[in-house]
Parts: C-alpha cells; structure tokens; sequence
C-alpha cells in the first residue's frame, strides 16, 4: 500500500512490520502490520500512547529490540535497500551513518564514565572518513550549534557534569554529527522541562532543516506534533489509524481515536465551565488482541461490521488515510461529550472561608558533614511563599521542576518541617501523588489501601469501615470487584483513582494534587481531571493542583501562582494571569507551551527562554529570572523585586510588570 | 530491587509485560516457585536426604553411636552403605544423624540472624540519627573480621555444642542482614506509599510494621537460604576443627575429621559425608535462586 501519490522514492518505506515480543504468559503482538513511508527531509510523528507500539516499530526499524521481542515480518527499506536483509556489521554502518537516533532518557543514552569527546569523535572519524583533529573540531562545531555554551571546554566533561537538558542536546549533536539521512528521536523531550523541552525541539527542527536530514520524532504530546511535525502517523494497539498531513490530521481528524484525543486536550481557549470529553475504557491488552478493529470498545461509532473485520487503511484526503469503516468517524453520529455536559458553576457562596493560609514559608535543605570546615552548602527550595486557598477554590502552581512546588505540597502536608514560616489549613490536607506506581503498598490489596488512613485514626467499627470503602471506591468510578486486587493488577488510570479514594476516606478540606496526571496517558488523562473537578464541586473541598502542564492548570485552577527558585513571582486568577501575564517568566512560560493547532503554530514564533535555571545553592543578590530574563536591567540584578500589586487583582514579583 | 512495577508510560512499550510482575509473598504461589528449575533440582536432593534423615531410626542401620569392633573400617557394602569408621560404627547411620544437627544449624541460624537484622536493620534505617549510627558502628566492627574466625572466638568464648555454634554463627552473620536490611527500608522510606501513610499521622511504629518490614522479606528471605548454606559449612568447619560439636555425638564435620586420618586406607569415611555437605549447600544455594526468580521475574532469562 503507498499513501504517496508523487514517484519520487521515499528515504524510509516500512512495508507490514511486525514486532512481537514471546512472554511466559503469551506472545505479544507489539507492532501489527505497520507500513509508512518517509521522504528526504520529511518529519513524521509517531503518535500513540504507552503500550501502542510506538517505541518498538522505531526499535524494529533498526532491530535495535531487546529481548524478548523480534521483528517476525515485514520489510523495511532504507534508500532501497532492505534493511532486514543486512548482516549486524552492515547494519551497524547504517545506525548512526545513515540513520542517527536519540532517545528519550538522556540520563542513561552517554556512557557515565567516558567524557564526551570520546563518545563523540569516533563516531565522526568513522562516518566521515575525517582524522582525529578535523572531527574534534567537527565535534565542537556542532555542540555550538544545538547551544552548549562554551562547547570547546564542555566536549571533554563527563556526562554527569552536565543537566539532563545539555545531555539531550549533546545526544543531538552526536546523532547529527555524522550527517545522517533520517534522525530518529523517541520521546526527545519527554525527560525535560517545558522550557528546555521548546529549546531542544527548536534546535532539532533548525538544525533537520539546515542539512535536509528526514526525521521521525516519536511522542505522545499532539502539542509538540503541531510544532514540529509535517506528517503524523497515529498508532494504536501496534497499527496505524491515521496518517496524513499534519494541518489534515488536526483540521479534519476521521478516526475516532485520533478526534477523541484531540478533543480530550484542553485547549488555550477551553471554556471552563464544560468538561472535558473524555474517551472511555482503557487501551486493550495486547495479549490477547481483540477481534476486529481494537478501537471498538471504547468508540461510540462502532457497528457490528467493526467486531468482525478489521479495518484497513483507506484515502480520506490528499495523502491522509484512516482505519475506519465510518468515512468520517465519529463525526456527524456522536456529538462530543463535552457540549452535552456542562460542568456546574462553582458555588462561589463557599468562597469567603479561607482553608489554606501559607505566610512567608521557606525550607532550606542542607546536609552538614561530619568531617567538614568548609560552610554548609544550603538549597533554598522554598524562599518565602505565601498563598491563600478559599473553600472550594483550586490553586494552581505551576513552574519548572526545582521551583519548589513540591517542597511547598510536603510542607503543606506536613511532611516536612519548615524552616521559617507558617501553615494552618483548617481541616485535614491529604495528597495525591505523582506516581501512580509508587504510591501503594506494593504488598497490600486495594481495599486495605483504602481503608489504612480509617484504620489508623481508628474510624468505625470494622463493617463501617467496609462499608466506607465500598462507598469511596464507587465515588471514584471503580467497581468493588477492583478491591480485591493489588496495585500492579490495575492500570495507572485505575491506580490514580485509587489514590484519589485514599485521599478522600477521611472527608479532608483540602487535596493536594502533585502532578496527578504526568504519568498517565492521554487517553485516561482527562477522565481523572474531570474526577477530580467533579469531586471538587460535589464536595467543596478546597484544590491545590500542582503541574507543569500549563494547559490542564489553566483548565483546572481558580487562581495560579507561577513559581521560580522558590518564589512566587506571579500569583492571580487564573485567566488573567494567562491572557495578560504580568511577570516575564509567566509570559515566557506560556509562549514555550506548545498548543494542539499547527496552524496557530506556524504563525508563532515563541520567544524561548534561554538558558537554564540557576542552581538553588548560590542564588543572586537581585532578581532570580535576572539571569534569563529578556527584559532585565541593571536595578533587576543589584535590587530583589517583591511581590506587589501591579494590578488590582494580581501579584506580581518584577521591577517593571507593565513593561511586557 | 523492587518487585512492584510501572505502568508509567514511556518506559519500554511491552504492553503486558509489566503486569505479569508479582507482588509479593503471597502470590508467589507455588506453580512459579516449583516451576524453576532450579528449585526442583534443589528439591530433587533435598527431598530424599530429608526423608532419610527424618526415618533415620526406622531404617535397618545400627544405632550412631553403637561400635562393632568385629566391623572396623568395612568399605560401603548393602548392610553398610557408606562403610564403618575404625570403631566400626556405621558412617550412613552417624552422616544422617550428623545431617539432622547440620539443618537444624542452617536453620536456626538464618531464622535467628534474620529475625535480628530485620528488627535491628529497621531500626537503624527508619531511625537513621544516633541509632543509625550506633547500630552501624558495631555492624562495622563485626564486619571487619572474617565470618569464620568470628565464629571461632565465639565459639572459644562460649564453649561447644549444637546451642553455641549456633548462637555463635548466627552473631556472625547478623551484621550482614543488618546492613541488607538497613538498605532496603533507606530506598523504601523515601516512597510514596509511606508519605501517604504519614500524611494520616500513622504512627512510626505502623509504618514499619505495615509498610516497610513486608516489602522487605523477600529478599531477606534470599539472604537467610544463602545464610543457611553457609551455617551448615561453617558449623562443619567449626567440627571439623574440633571446636564445634564434640564427638562422640556425630556431626558432618567432626566424621570427616575422624576420617581425614585414613583417608589413604578408607576414603570413605572422609568422602561421603563430604559429599552429603555438597550436596545440601549446594541444593540451599538452588534455593535461594529459586526464591528470588519467583519473587522477581526482571531476573529471570
């Protein structure tokens, strides 16, 4: 099947790969007849949630699999060639020659015990054919051209000496360097910050358009796909739904899967008082692949003829193509479930009794050493916040990891001890935790998750406490049958749930919400936000919903307050703070957020934060944003601003608020 | 190493691959657990030198201790399987009697030194502070000798016999469940699932008890069956030196050291009971493997 109506050859042509993985307990058909193509100069985007295959058709593509999986058919042409015919020592002139690839951890992709230089200079040498001084020279060229500063020095540092986002760009430079055909990039930025996160993508779509090099860019972020991509290949359940032109894909989705993601985003313009659609169900287990097209049991479109034969690939446009037997999808038979309900106003009545008051909090971490003169080295991770949460309200924070969000969330909660400052919340705080995988007991089943903190502050009698559980895990969507099961036997969408009950068995006033949906897929994401916003209105209870995902806070929250080296630099409601940002990083943090619309996309030309954020163990005498600031004087670098009111409803933390 | 798993997304993309993970103890169950090969293996020696062992008395053997002067120094035959030692007494009936001392050894010693590094282990870990450090001091200074020498001068120290030697291995060998102990509760204190419990103000005493000391068995577990193996060696060492188990009662140890003499006249009385030492150490060893793939399937191939 070719979805290109031009003759010239594509650069990658994967013909009906498939990718299975053998497991005690059955064979799992990872990739199920994937084919596409990729032309010279061309970015693809794979796009698919955890489990969809993505990452193991990329795997495939350059038999880079580990054990247990195996490519068992298909072929993949590179140039022409059949690249599943090449012995491992011809194929390994391919990887990183003609096809350089990065990878999502930057952590563990350079080898810790062998300075850059090393790991980076061989490779040039071989590929180009240059002598060890050209390629070094080679080599610090193009460390300059993906931004690390002072790159004639850092080529001969170690991997540690440097932050996982100068790790990634030297990732980049290396698969770069030996000027390859076609670059794959699994999950690049998934690791980093937003802000380092639209640094990196920036210097990959400069640099792939600098030397022509084709690109296949692996994500699950349809923002960064609007961004980035020319193409888009949706996969799910190891096939491609849709594949098409990025403009097509996101003006006129027609599988499905691919609308009802888009629709699940919030948008920068989402109306807050509709819920968010959201699709239901979970993706299938791969081990036993279902009947017929995968999508069916969680699409509202589905006809009996979806059970028995499923669909192929079929034109829906110039170059766009869709797996569904509806030609439109679900358009025109559903209507989204957001315009049919709408989320109930909030009970503003509730607002005037304060839940939360945080006044002038620091935490400062230092760890003495024993045989030690030199002074202590102190992280001031919380510098002074103060913040105030009315019932029913949802304050959201948001900033870069090392802001300090979390650290304010554990002194909230009393896991840690402030240093100076205080705290009152009136009423029990509880959490809910990042992680949906670390958060229990992996040795306790879930009703005894549930009922732990009724167990310790002794509530009820045993059946009332049964009866407790059984009344909270149906108010977070779960059945009683998931009671018996441990934490691994659920998906990371029914743990949250799970951690959402825990958090609400003794009827606190306030929940704290650290990132609860970064871990989770797309798909599942919006069904926990509309949970926690429905738990929020049914019972008052006071929100504070901590995330670097500016577009679900903006959602979520009443009020932000936008933090940086532990500070609030900017603290109101939340459509303000979004439409007219009164502090530089704020703006600077929603210009990097890269939106669900490619056409807003190609108009914008975000100015990126340079830079990194500055270590939290020397911070300077004036402004901490001085040192990446575009607006920045000299009063910003000798005087500290406060947190003011340059506007009636707002705080801003900067020297010049009206000056953006 | 921790056995629960992540479905966090983005991690390797082998749906399913994940969940088959266990969770604990519990679901073990025994089809994983017997189903590894080296468990069964393990199972294939232990089981019969067991049941020898346990119907000893029933068998058609002379008694351990009775000597037949008219029998010395016999080669294995079918009344004597393994031979008679130069008093003539039967070395197949003295090896199972001398295996009966060897497990009960083994086992005490790793039920004792693991009951003591979880309780101690705990403490210093959760603790950390003053308890850390004193705990760990001491730790250090047992560490600092070697486990047999150890055992040697308790041994000089509390005099012989099957409560001594135990005693005496068990204290050797709790430093190091000490420290294994101590380094599982540090990764787990830092987790989740024991902030989430302190933020309902369970008392430190629950956290430990509920939380940290059941996602630390298992591997305890692995630690006490290699602690086993090497009790039953150290207790023969100890015999063999004649500072274990004091003859005429039998002990692995002391049988070979009685044999070592004629070792050119009669190997067998040296040989055998040696083997049967092999044996079960290396049937413990299989053991311990075998516990920590059923608990942890990212180990198994």
């Amino acid at each position: 099947m070719t979805f290109q109506t031009d003759i010239d050859a594509p650069l990658l042509d994967v013909r009906a790969l498939r990718t299975e993985f053998g497991t005690d307990s059955g064979t799992v058909t990872a990739v199920d007849g994937v084919s596409f193509a990729v032309h010279a100069g061309e970015r693809v985007a794979i796009v698919g949630e955890s489990g969809s295959g993505k990452s193991a058709m990329a795997m495939s593509i350059l038999r880079l699999l580990a054990y247990p999986g195996r490519v068992t058919g298909g072929a993949v042409l590179l140039n022409g060639r059949d690249l599943s015919a090449l012995s491992e020592r011809q194929l390994s002139a391919v990887r990183g020659r003609l096809v350089g690839t990065v990878f999502q951890d930057p952590m563990s992709s350079l080898d810790p015990v062998m300075r850059i230089s090393k790991q980076m200079i061989p490779p040039i040498m071989r590929a180009l054919g240059l002598s060890r001084e050209v390629a070094r020279a080679e080599a610090i060229l193009w460390l300059d051209k993906v931004g690390i500063p002072d790159a004639e020095k850092r080529l001969d540092a170690f991997p540690f000496e440097m932050s996982g986002g100068m790790r990634q760009r030297v990732m980049i430079a290396m698969a770069l360097s030996c000027r390859p055909r076609l670059l794959i990039a699994d999950e690049p930025t998934t690791a980093l910050d937003v802000t380092i996160q639209a640094q990196i993508v920036e210097v990959m779509k400069k640099l792939t358009a600098e030397t022509g090099t084709a690109m296949m860019f692996i994500t699950h972020d349809l923002g960064l796909v609007a961004r980035f991509a020319d193409k888009v290949a949706v996969m799910y359940a190891g096939r491609i739904v849709e594949f098409g032109p990025v403009r097509e894909i996101f003006r006129t989705p027609s599988h499905p899967y691919t609308q009802s993601l888009l629709s699940t985003i919030p948008s920068a313009k989402a109306l807050r008082h509709q819920r968010l659609a959201q699709i239901p169900g979970m993706p299938p287990d791969m081990k036993t692949p279902p009947q017929g097209c995968a999508f069916r049991e969680r699409c509202a479109a589905a006809i009996p003829r979806c059970a028995q034969q499923p669909p192929e690939l079929s034109p829906r446009g110039a170059g766009h193509v869709a797996a569904c037997w509806q030609p439109e999808g679900l358009t025109g038979i559903v209507r989204p479930e957001c315009e049919a309900r709408v989320r109930p106003g909030s009970n503003r009545a509730l607002r005037d009794r304060t839940m939360v008051e945080i006044n002038r909090l620091t935490k400062h971490f230092s760890s003495p050493r024993l045989l030690s003169r030199k002074p202590v080295p102190v992280v001031k991770a919380v510098n002074g916040v103060t913040l105030r949460v009315q019932q029913g309200e949802t304050l959201g924070i948001v900033g870069e990891s090392g802001c300090g969000k979390s650290t304010v969330a554990r002194l909230l909660l009393g896991l840690e001890k402030p240093t100076s400052g205080e705290i009152f919340t009136d009423g029990l705080a509880q959490m809910v935790f990042q992680d949906p995988s670390a958060s229990f007991n992996p040795k306790m089943r879930i009703s005894a998750i549930i009922e732990e903190p009724l167990v310790v502050k002794r509530w009820g009698d045993r059946a009332a406490r049964a009866a407790r559980v059984r009344h909270l895990i149906a108010q977070v969507g779960l059945e009683e049958a998931h009671l018996n099961r441990y934490p691994s036997q659920l998906s990371g969408g029914q743990r949250q749930r799970v951690a959402v009950a825990r958090a609400l068995a003794l009827d606190p006033s306030v929940m704290v919400a650290d990132e609860p949906t970064s871990a989770l897929d797309v798909s599942v994401r919006a069904q926990i936000i509309n949970l926690l916003v429905d738990l929020k209105e049914d019972l008052g209870i006071a929100f504070v919903f901590i995330s670097h995902d500016l577009l679900t806070v903006r959602y979520i929250a009443d009020r932000i307050a936008v933090m940086y080296l532990g500070e609030v630099v900017e603290y109101g409601p939340a459509d303000e703070v979004f439409d007219r940002p009164a502090h530089p990083y704020t703006k600077a943090l929603i210009e990097t957020v890269p939106l669900p619309d490619p056409v807003t996309e190609a108009t914008r030309a975000p100015k990126l934060l340079q830079g990194e954020l500055p270590s939290p163990l020397n911070l300077p005498k004036g402004c901490a944003f001085a040192s990446r600031c575009p607006i920045v004087t000299d009063r910003c670098r000798a005087e500290k601003p406060v947190l003011r009111h340059p506007m009636k409803t707002r705080e801003a933390a900067c020297h010049y608020p009206h000056a953006i | 190493m921790t056995q629960d798993t992540t479905n966090v997304p983005n991690r390797a993309e082998a749906p399913g691959l994940a969940i088959r993970a266990a969770g604990g103890l519990h679901r073990m169950g025994q089809g994983r657990f017997l189903a590894n090969r080296k468990t069964r293996l393990a199972l294939v020696i232990l089981v019969p030198i067991l049941a020898l062992t346990a119907f000893a008395p029933l068998l058609p053997l002379q008694g351990p201790l009775e000597t037949n002067l008219g029998a010395m120094m016999q080669p294995p035959s079918l009344e004597h399987p393994f031979g008679t030692d130069r008093m003539g007494r039967d070395i197949l009936a003295r090896t199972l009697a001398g295996v009966q001392i060897s497990l009960l050894v083994g086992l005490s010693v790793a039920v004792l030194a693991m009951v003591a590094g979880i309780v101690l282990g705990t403490l210093a870990g959760f603790f950390g502070g003053f308890v850390d450090r004193a705990v760990m001091s001491i730790v250090d200074i047992f560490l600092a000798f070697p486990s047999l020498l150890l055992a040697i001068g308790l041994v000089a120290v509390m005099g012989t016999g099957v409560i001594p030697v135990i005693m005496a291995i068990a204290l050797a060998d709790v430093p190091r469940f000490i420290r294994l102990q101590r380094s599982l509760v540090l990764s787990l204190r830092s987790r989740a699932f024991i902030d989430a419990a302190r933020t309902v103000d369970a008392p430190q005493a629950w956290l430990m008890r509920r939380h940290i000391v059941p996602n630390t068995v298992a591997p305890m577990l692995v630690a006490a069956s290699i602690a086993a193996a090497n009790a039953i060696l150290v207790e023969a060492s100890l015999s063999f030196l004649g500072l274990g188990i004091m003859p005429p009662v039998p002990s692995l140890g002391n049988i070979i050291r009685d044999g070592q003499t004629y070792l050119e006249q009669a190997w067998w009385i040296s040989t055998l009971p040696g083997l049967v030492i092999l044996a079960i150490a290396i049937s413990f060893h299989f053991l311990s493997d075998g516990v920590r793939e059923a608990l942890d399937p990212r180990s198994r191939q």
